[in-house]
């Protein structure tokens, strides 16, 4: 007896065992099968993915063998390794420099300073970013 | 004297239509039932953002059945229609009917509201539209940086087919027991899709038992996942993941859809707009939409499908022996599903020589991203320093997508 009619009929006891393991057998492997075969493709496209990317790295090597120094707003920086803090706090250091960070890749910028910005126009900067993120056309 | 009798009648009247007079008990246990799923939902926050819709579903549907009464057409004679209507004047015509000879019109009663907002989880609407908001909320990154996680993710699916074999020999029908086994996927819309296509009737129960156990996903799990692993395992720390690009993240969404669309056509719609959702998000070229489907069309979609799936549990349906053995198997599901995904995660840990910490592996079951957390609090519990979450979002991200997988084959089984 095929599936279909199984489903249609009542099941007897050897109908409920059957379609017990059909269900099970046809899921377990469907599941894992696909599951397994996007397990290669992401592997393959990763390998693809890293391999494109390194070639065009070992183009553009020279470029990037010379640090980029992300100067900010700030007035005077006053040495080299400590950052002018203009009273914000640790934390918000922490997070802007873990954002150029990630942003420009690690150890290739230092921050030379930072700076509270002033509003322009009654908004903050958040703010304008904000209305410039609200307002920007499809 | 008039007056009075009127006043009499008239308060008669409102008293006989009053919720006091027409509902049964069933429904009063119902409102009982949805006053702890209130208290959950408020006071323990468990789930809050579908609980509390789906509770006072429940509540309204149980106090006012006809919230959910579904349209009727009454055919009202046409002399007595006439007596009470002017039909020159009237801007909305009615059809007339003739029946043995004498005309009627065929007035049409509309629906209770959450009849109507119910189409949209009858017809299979708002569970992939949540899907497209989930996919704009979620980072495949982890499992793109770690594939291994798919395993896990597919693994905890296996509990959905326990459950199936438990509910055919409890006596469920096939489509029944399709429709209950996919509780082990953790997973509230996709549970709601399958139920909607091989079982309506048992809607009510399944969501109610699904979004409990997704709720109560830190309760549950915990048991299983120390009782299948060692100290030494659960200390495991797992390397760093790699970096993953942005194109990856792009290509990633476009990858699982076309494969999963071709294999597995029942699974489109929820993997579709999963993948959907993701790629507005990692494209970066449709913030906007990305957003709105993120916070308000999720939003509006979880208000219309939490509280039209709490109003499926009208009394006299809910209570009922059934609803006792799906709530049960669901829970079997479940637990089935969080040991599978241990069990593989440590195999996993054998064969990759102890990289692997089997507690990654409960955070197959979908519930993103509870269980995920949840692998992260009792990895912490031995191991304070440990950070598993990000590991565990891998194989959690994967249980969607194989959770949505496993209701493709069991529609395309059973359906």
């Amino acid at each position: 007896m095929d599936i279909k009619s199984i489903l249609a009929a009542t099941l007897s006891f050897g109908d409920k065992v059957s379609i017990s393991l059909t269900t099970l057998l046809t899921g377990f492997a469907v599941v894992f099968s696909v599951l397994i075969l996007l397990i290669v493709i992401i592997i393959i496209l990763g390998k693809v993915i890293s391999t494109a990317q390194n070639k065009s790295k070992k183009n553009s090597s020279e470029v990037e063998k010379k640090p980029v120094t992300v100067k900010t707003q700030s007035p005077k920086p006053t040495t080299a390794k400590k950052i002018t803090s203009d009273g914000i706090p640790e934390e918000i250091i922490a997070v802007i420099a873990a954002a150029v960070d990630s942003t420009y890749g690690t150890g290739k910028v230092r921050i030379a300073g930072i700076k509270k910005s002033r509003s322009y126009g009654g908004r903050s900067a958040w703010g304008q970013a904000g209305v410039m993120n609200n307002t920007r056309p499809f | 004297m008039e007056i009075i009798n009127g006043f009499f009648e008239g308060v008669t009247g409102l008293l006989q239509s009053s919720g006091f007079v027409s509902i049964s008990w069933q429904n009063y246990v119902m409102i009982g039932i949805s006053f702890v799923l209130l208290y959950l939902a408020i006071g323990k926050e468990y789930e809050p953002l579908i609980l509390l819709p789906l509770a006072f579903g429940m509540l309204l549907v149980n106090l006012c059945p006809g919230i959910m009464g579904a349209p009727t057409t009454e055919f009202v004679p046409e002399a007595e229609y006439l007596k009470t209507h002017d039909v020159t004047t009237q801007s909305v015509q009615y059809a007339v009917t003739v029946i043995d000879g004498q005309r009627f019109y065929s007035v049409p009663e509309y629906g209770g509201l959450l009849y109507y907002l119910y189409q949209g989880v009858k017809m299979g609407i708002y569970p992939p539209l949540i899907f497209l908001g989930i996919g704009a909320m979620t980072d495949f990154g982890p499992l793109i940086a770690n594939p291994k996680s798919f395993i896990l993710g597919a693994a905890a699916q296996i509990g959905i087919f326990i459950t199936f074999i438990g509910a055919i020999f409890l006596g469920f029908k096939s489509k029944e027991a399709g429709a209950i086994g996919i509780i082990g996927g953790a997973d509230g819309p996709t549970a709601i899709f399958v139920t909607t296509k091989l079982a309506p009737d048992l809607l009510g129960p399944i969501a109610v038992a699904a979004y409990s156990y997704m709720a109560l996903v830190p309760i549950i799990q915990p048991p299983i996942m120390k009782l299948v692993t060692t100290k030494k395992e659960r200390m495991i720390k797992m390397e760093q993941l790699r970096p993953v690009s942005k194109l990856e993240k792009i290509i990633f969404p476009i990858v699982v859809t076309v494969l999963v669309a071709l294999l597995l056509p029942d699974a489109a719609p929820l993997v579709g707009m999963l993948m959907l959702g993701n790629l507005m998000k990692e494209s970066g070229v449709v913030d906007r939409i990305a957003k709105t489907a993120q916070n308000e069309l999720m939003n509006i979609v979880t208000i219309f499908l939490g509280t039209t799936v709490g109003a499926t549990a009208k009394g006299a349906v809910f209570l009922q022996l059934g609803t006792i053995k799906i709530i049960v198997l669901g829970l079997i599901a479940f637990c089935f599903g969080t040991l599978f995904g241990v069990l593989f995660a440590k195999l996993m840990s054998v064969l990759d020589h102890g990289k692997t910490n089997p507690l990654i592996g409960s955070a197959g079951v979908s519930a993103v991203p509870m269980a995920a957390r949840v692998s992260q609090k009792v990895g912490q519990l031995d191991n304070p320093t440990n950070y598993l979450l990000m590991h565990a979002m891998g194989p959690n991200v994967a249980g969607v997508i194989g959770s949505a997988v496993a209701a493709g084959v069991l529609i395309s089984l059973l359906g």
